[in-house]
């Protein structure tokens, strides 16, 4: 293609060829910037995920040869009812954590756009949850979280609204995965509310004082000026926080490794246990590889709001 | 007097509560981290005691951290791993994000559906093959083997979120550039990506800490003690059997995140100036 | 075969190349530095006893042989997955702890070392059989056993005493009614029944088969979890849980129970010999009054996990004898005394040699551990070493089966449902 464009170029116009001119040409700077992270992701990414494919088609068991099933493991999780069960519990976790890091996240955002005493501190504190390493952090929540320890829980003892030892957080069932959705929350919110608060910020003063002009509330602004603008930014980050909460691993591994009876199991985690702990690397693969329609809906939906501008 | 009264009380309801309700939220652990790193085990496992405040302090936790494990060390490799791949995100996500926001080209939408393809990739899973590669590739054990691989976990989300910054840069700034004569690579450096400082700042802000939080790369791509970063290491010297070292635990998870907390507090600031300072011109 | 007769043309090949060498180079030739070996181990719970191999032992044996060994600790958890990539790709560490069935799982990674166990055995008084269940692969070694992290009851003396007990019950159904008296005193139960990697199981197989239940026959193929025996197993499961446990024992991994023995929560768990261990280092008067005692009894006797501590050799390895050699060294009494004793029992070692080893009395109270060594089992027992017993674990089949019972399912459903996980599993392992 590049090729060609040079030829055309060579042959059709009367200057000679400059190089400077061919490289500002919109398709071929544009391919000269993507071209090495593409190939940088293809050779990183591409590989193991074709692998991945090929070895859902497999009966694969650990440090021994493969034999080619077809889809034998996409029917095995089909009459799986942990399968099932882990569809919904990702699904669960995924839309509840997003839906309160993103309505959170918003109102975060517009309450520190305000300008007020040790502003930065104040940042800088709101976002060390998603700081500290995870696997660390959830350790704590595990303290945090036990009924004999919990402040909660300490609390509701203490003002004698429940007998001791008080809820079970992780022990019930529904508990265990609310629990998780806050840990979750608790750890994604800050970078939620710090990239909005980043595209706030990118809002000029000036349409704020036109808007005030035409008559417009608080109320108004908001709904005229900030979320229209906003709306790229939320949209990606909505996105990317499905994505990584859809996959979320660690927080969970560490927490109740999907228990209690698979209450908290996800996609995630039930591939990797097939895999790693069952030693089963097809089955684990084709569980994983479910993941992918559903996200891959999703990247879709973002790709096609996110075209290049007419500009 | 009573419209500043009323003044009070909105800000009150406006700003104080929620930011109050949130810092509690956001910081309560840390707090907790903080206690039981300094209490001692007798304390940290009475019931008998209120859990809230400590009451015999020691620092034993810390100094047991310091110079019985390599802490310091992980802490060193840590900061060369989150800078460094971040550093190749953010280069390599501006250079996928720049062309899709504002050039029509052939191929585009295919690159910027293949850059969010990368996410389909079950990391728990196919660590097998990539640590297959990284061993060809002669990259066992060394630090070199995460910077590369932890930008293909970074670099589809920079480039997204950079994209959406790009896009709102008013396209009449680089038109009037591109008329004076600039090319398009002094218009992006030149114009474009100050006014993306705090696009920037926030991808970098991901990318650094999804580096230094990663678990399942470093612990298969780096082995020996002396390359280890934060995480591994601290999992595989304090979480013994049933048995966890808290105390210790809870020190490095708070050694580990205040001076990054520290940083960023001064990126927060930087940017905030940056900004104001743009959108005046612009 | 095809292997063997590569080996032998290498060597013949090395052995050529070498005498070549001497010739040439004549007597000045100086011997290069013998390769290091590198030994992959879990983090162990007693710090100083990975201590002592990183400094003394690795010390001792570079300066007997030249051979400089590195010693890598993971953590617990991740040892499963290093061991699979290394094992996948071929690189990695050359010596390795495995546990459970892994020997049979990565059997074709793992070097054959029927003749170092055989001569370890000879010279340590002969091994235990259980340390064969999890290490003989079609006959052959494919690990050395070094010891058993035995998992038994631990109990509160004195809250006992205070129930009326003087003695640990001895059958299920004695401890379930001291569990409700000490329950009514404030002394509850805590077993783990969520998805811990070891605490759970180390109580639930034991009682499903003492029950006379288990998963699949001997033959590896006929699945008979669907039985009176395992009904009897899950009901009692679930008035043990409901009458005498705390309610968050259900979402507990295997850290759980340890914090709630140390912070006077429960009066009773199964467990390994850490809590005492943590109790003498850190609490010292209620380690006074803790003490361990075998699994109850049930219509069919009383009954203990497996949980064996091996080392292995990856294939990869360049000179397999180098590791063989090391190992050897290891085992001897006196290498392997010496480390032995630093964990203080909490490595049961599989030798008999060590049955009346000094340690034991350092100690008392482990004793049962030992006691249990002779006919203890891998999960899955009786059936033979497989795939599905692995696959069975890493999808909690047993311990949900219970966990579900004690959240309030009925027996014959959770029946049902882990019979036609295990068809599942049996039929395409």
């Amino acid at each position: 293609m590049t090729a060609e464009s040079l030829a055309s170029v060579a042959a059709h116009r009367r200057p000679a060829f400059s190089l400077g001119r061919w490289l500002e040409r919109g398709g071929v700077f544009a391919w000269l910037m993507v071209l090495p992270p593409v190939l940088f992701l293809v050779a990183l990414v591409g590989y193991p995920f074709f692998y991945g494919i090929w070895l859902s088609l497999l009966n694969r068991p650990v440090a021994a040869t493969g034999t080619f099933v077809g889809l034998d493991n996409y029917i095995n999780a089909w009459n799986d009812p942990v399968f099932w069960q882990v569809v919904l519990n990702t699904f669960v976790y995924t839309a509840v954590a997003t839906v309160l890091k993103m309505v959170g996240g918003l109102g975060l955002a517009l309450v520190m756009n305000q300008d007020f005493r040790f502003k930065n501190l104040t940042r800088a504190l709101l976002l060390l949850p998603f700081i500290v390493p995870t696997v660390l952090s959830t350790i704590a929540w595990q303290w945090i979280l036990d009924p004999a320890f919990s402040v909660v829980n300490w609390t509701l003892v203490a003002t004698g609204l429940v007998e001791k030892p008080g809820p079970s957080w992780l022990g019930n069932p529904h508990l265990a995965m609310a629990s998780l959705i806050v840990v979750n929350v608790w750890r994604g919110l800050p970078f939620y509310a710090i990239t909005l608060l980043a595209g706030l910020q990118t809002i000029s003063p000036e349409l704020y004082e036109a808007a005030t002009i035409d008559g417009a509330g608080t109320w108004g602004k908001f709904r005229y000026v900030t979320l229209p603008l906003m709306k790229p930014v939320i949209f990606i980050v909505t996105m990317f926080s499905v994505i990584f909460t859809f996959a979320d691993f660690q927080l969970i591994y560490v927490l109740t490794k999907g228990g209690p009876a698979n209450a908290t199991h996800v996609f995630a985690t039930y591939a990797f246990d097939i895999a790693m702990g069952g030693g089963q690397f097809g089955q684990g693969a084709a569980i994983a590889l479910t993941m992918v329609p559903p996200l891959a809906l999703l990247i879709l939906a973002m790709a096609i709001y996110l075209r290049p501008s007419k500009s | 007097m009573t419209v500043e009264r009323r003044g009070f009380h909105v800000r009150f309801l406006k700003l104080w509560l929620p930011l109050g309700v949130s810092l509690i939220f956001a910081l309560f652990p840390f707090y907790w981290m903080a206690i039981t790193s300094l209490k001692t085990n007798q304390e940290l496992y009475s019931r008998k005691v209120m859990p809230l405040v400590v009451h015999n302090p020691t620092l034993k936790h810390y100094i047991d951290l310091i110079t019985e494990t390599n802490f310091l060390e992980w802490t060193w490799n840590t900061f060369i791993v989150a800078v460094m791949s971040t550093a190749i995100s953010l280069i390599f996500g501006a250079m996928l994000a720049y062309p899709l926001a504002r050039i029509r080209f052939a191929g585009a939408a295919l690159v910027s559906f293949a850059i969010a393809a990368t996410y389909l990739v079950p990391q728990p899973l196919l660590f097998v093959p990539l640590a297959d590669l990284i061993n060809k590739l002669g990259l066992g054990d060394t630090l070199t083997s995460v910077i590369l691989t932890y930008p293909t976990l970074l670099v589809p989300f920079c480039a997204w979120l950079l994209l959406g910054y790009f896009r709102t840069v008013p396209s009449d700034l680089e038109d009037a550039a591109r008329i004076d004569g600039a090319s398009r690579l002094q218009t992006l450096i030149k114009i474009v990506l100050p006014l993306c400082g705090p696009g920037f700042i926030s991808a970098g802000i991901f990318a650094f800490t999804l580096a230094q939080n990663e678990f399942l790369y470093a612990l298969i791509f780096l082995t020996k003690t002396e390359v280890r970063t934060v995480p591994v290491g601290a999992v595989a010297e304090l979480v013994r059997g049933d048995v966890f070292y808290w105390g210790q635990l809870m020190a490095a998870a708070l050694l580990g995140s205040i001076p990054v907390a520290i940083i960023y507090s001064f990126f927060v600031e930087h940017y905030v100036a940056g900004l104001t300072a743009g959108s005046v011109k612009g | 075969m095809v292997s063997v007769s590569r080996a032998s043309r290498r060597d013949l090949l090395k052995l050529t190349a070498l005498g070549a060498a001497s010739t040439l180079a004549g007597p000045s030739i100086v011997r290069a530095a013998p390769k290091p070996l590198t030994m992959m181990h879990e983090s162990s719970f007693i710090p100083p006893y990975d201590a002592h191999f990183k400094t003394k032992m690795a010390a001792a044996y570079e300066k007997a042989t030249g051979t400089k060994i590195n010693y890598e600790i993971v953590s617990v958890g991740s040892l499963l997955t290093r061991v699979t990539t290394a094992a996948e790709n071929g690189t990695g560490p050359d010596m390795t702890q495995i546990g459970f069935n892994w020997a049979f799982l990565f059997n074709e990674k793992f070097v054959d070392v029927s003749d170092i166990a055989d001569e370890i055995g000879k010279e340590s008084g002969g091994w235990y059989p259980s340390a064969q269940e999890a290490v003989v692969v079609g006959g052959k070694w494919k690990a050395i056993p070094f010891g058993n992290i035995g998992q038994l009851m631990n109990w509160r003396t004195d809250w006992f005493k205070q129930a009326g007990y003087e003695k640990f019950p001895e059958t299920w159904d004695e401890l379930l009614e001291a569990g409700i008296k000490l329950k009514k005193q404030g002394h509850p139960f805590g077993f783990e029944l969520g998805h811990g990697f070891g605490d759970n199981h180390g109580w639930l197989y034991p009682l499903l088969w003492s029950y006379g239940a288990r998963e699949v026959e001997a033959d590896g193929k006929t699945i008979v979890i669907d039985s009176d025996e395992t009904a009897r197993a899950v009901d009692y499961c679930r008035r043990l849980y409901k009458e005498t446990m705390l309610e968050d024992c259900l979402g507990w991994t295997d850290v759980n129970n340890n914090k709630a023995f140390l912070s006077e929560q429960i009066s009773c768990t199964n467990n390994a010999e850490s809590i005492l261990w943590a109790a003498k280092k850190d609490f010292p008067e209620m380690a006074k009054v803790i003490d361990q005692s075998p699994n109850p009894k049930g219509p069919k006797g009383s009954f203990a996990m497996l949980n064996p501590l091996c080392h292995a050799i990856f294939t990869h390895t360049p000179d397999h004898k180098a590791a063989k050699d090391f190992l050897r060294w290891v085992m001897k009494p006196e290498q392997c005394g010496p480390w032995l004793d630093i964990a203080v029992t909490y490595y049961q070692p599989f030798l008999h040699k060590y049955d009346d080893a000094p340690m034991w009395n350092v100690e008392p109270k482990n004793k049962p551990y030992r006691d249990t060594l002779k006919d203890a089992h891998l999960p899955g027992w009786p059936a033979p070493l497989s795939r599905a017993q692995s696959e069975t674990i890493a999808k909690y089949v047993v311990v949900d089966m219970f966990a579900k019972a004690c959240a309030g399912k009925s027996t014959k459903d959770v029946i049902a449902e882990a019979k036609a996980q295990l068809v599942q599993i049996y039929k395409t392992a």
